[in-house]
């Protein structure tokens, strides 16, 4: 699958030949550092300055870069892909090469933060238990009645959430034994299939 | 065991066959059961022909003196033997002890379960149901082919009545360590 390059988007990297590869290199690091904590405009000024070139085309020059890298990534586009989309842009062979190594090296990276992006439910972070035995309460003295306490800790959206939640001995079984059902399921052939040939 | 006077007098009251004959005193403790433990149990258990006789505010009474006897006998986990020293002090005879006795061992555990069910506690985890998926693609990630789990949790606040889930994704390692 070939990326498909706007004009505009085609535009901010023509930004790129005009400098050399060190200077590409250090905005694809830039560019990475942009997708991991979000752009910090005054290492475009900085930058800006050592090049003498305005800071507005450093800033869509890096933005370029992150788009290409990003939309790269997202869809997992192959090596050969990478290549062809970046050769309409008419760059040298050692900016493609370039390219192509940011594109490689940062992948994994890359796509575990869009990973982070997609609408989610809470989920699991880990779980702390404890088992506790009722002894009396207000209303019935002289009372044997265990009780297993969790603290689930989930994430959501990056907050941080506990539940804490109680359970008998019985349901604890219970619930043990659905999720080992559960698990169960992976293991099936039908589940074995799918995961086989879905790649 | 604490027990107000009130109590005492209810309970001198029915004591007495005077007010209370054989078939009224059991008909009338068998209802003081029934409201404590029928959940369907109302007013009308106190309707009786056969109770119809005597003044409604002395039934009132003792029926009250009975079911908040019941209740502390309960709660202390009363045996046999603080039962009947107390009921003869309220002026009981033997048969009617006999009676009293019987009844409360035909609904103790009744009477305990429902006690031990009152009161605060954290929300209880009754259920759990999961969900097996193959995620394929995001918006943001195209091409992902990796299987997570989703679990609800069946929750219920013994307070609110409420039924919340608590739902939450899983990986498989993450289902396994679990427990």
């Amino acid at each position: 699958m070939l990326l498909d390059l706007s004009e505009e988007h085609k535009e901010h990297l023509a930004f790129l030949p005009q400098v050399d590869g060190a200077v590409v290199a250090e905005f694809g690091r830039i560019a990475v550092e942009f997708l991991r904590r979000g752009a910090n405009p005054k290492v475009y000024e900085g930058a800006a300055r050592k090049l003498g070139v305005s800071s507005e085309a450093v800033q869509h020059g890096v933005e370029g870069l992150t788009y290409l890298l990003a939309e790269s990534a997202r869809l997992m586009i192959s090596e050969l892909d990478f290549q062809d989309s970046v050769f309409v842009l008419g760059f040298s062979e050692e900016l493609n090469r370039l390219l192509l190594q940011l594109y490689l090296d940062n992948r994994r990276e890359i796509r575990t933060i869009l990973g982070e992006l997609a609408p989610s439910l809470p989920s699991y972070h880990s779980l702390e238990w404890r088992l506790d035995v009722q002894l009396a309460s207000r209303s019935l003295r002289q009372q044997i009645k265990p009780a297993v306490t969790i603290k689930l800790h989930l994430n959501q959206n990056g907050d941080h959430n506990t539940k804490v939640l109680q359970t008998d001995p019985a349901t604890l079984l219970h619930l043990v034994q659905q999720l080992e059902q559960a698990l169960e399921e992976m293991k099936t052939n039908h589940c074995r299939r799918v995961v086989r040939n879905i790649k | 065991m604490e027990l107000s006077e009130s109590v005492q007098k209810g309970f001198q009251m029915l004591a007495d066959p005077g007010s209370f004959d054989s078939n009224a005193f059991t008909l009338l403790l068998r209802a003081a059961f029934q409201s404590l433990l029928d959940a369907q149990a109302d007013e009308a258990v106190l309707d009786h022909p056969d109770l119809k006789h005597i003044d409604p505010v002395v039934l009132k009474h003792c029926h009250a003196a009975a079911a908040t006897y019941i209740l502390e006998a309960g709660k202390h986990r009363a045996d046999k033997s603080t039962l009947s020293t107390y009921l003869e002090d309220c002026k009981f005879d033997r048969e009617r002890i006999e009676l009293f006795c019987t009844e409360y061992q035909n609904n103790k555990n009744s009477l305990e379960i429902l006690l031990g069910s009152i009161g605060r506690s954290l929300p209880h985890i009754t259920d759990v149901s999961w969900r097996l998926e193959y995620q394929i693609k995001t918006s943001q990630l195209h091409k992902m082919y990796k299987p997570a789990y989703l679990v609800t949790l069946n929750v219920e606040n013994t307070d609110s009545r409420s039924y919340p889930e608590i739902s939450f994704s899983c990986s498989m390692e993450q289902l396994q360590v679990q427990y």
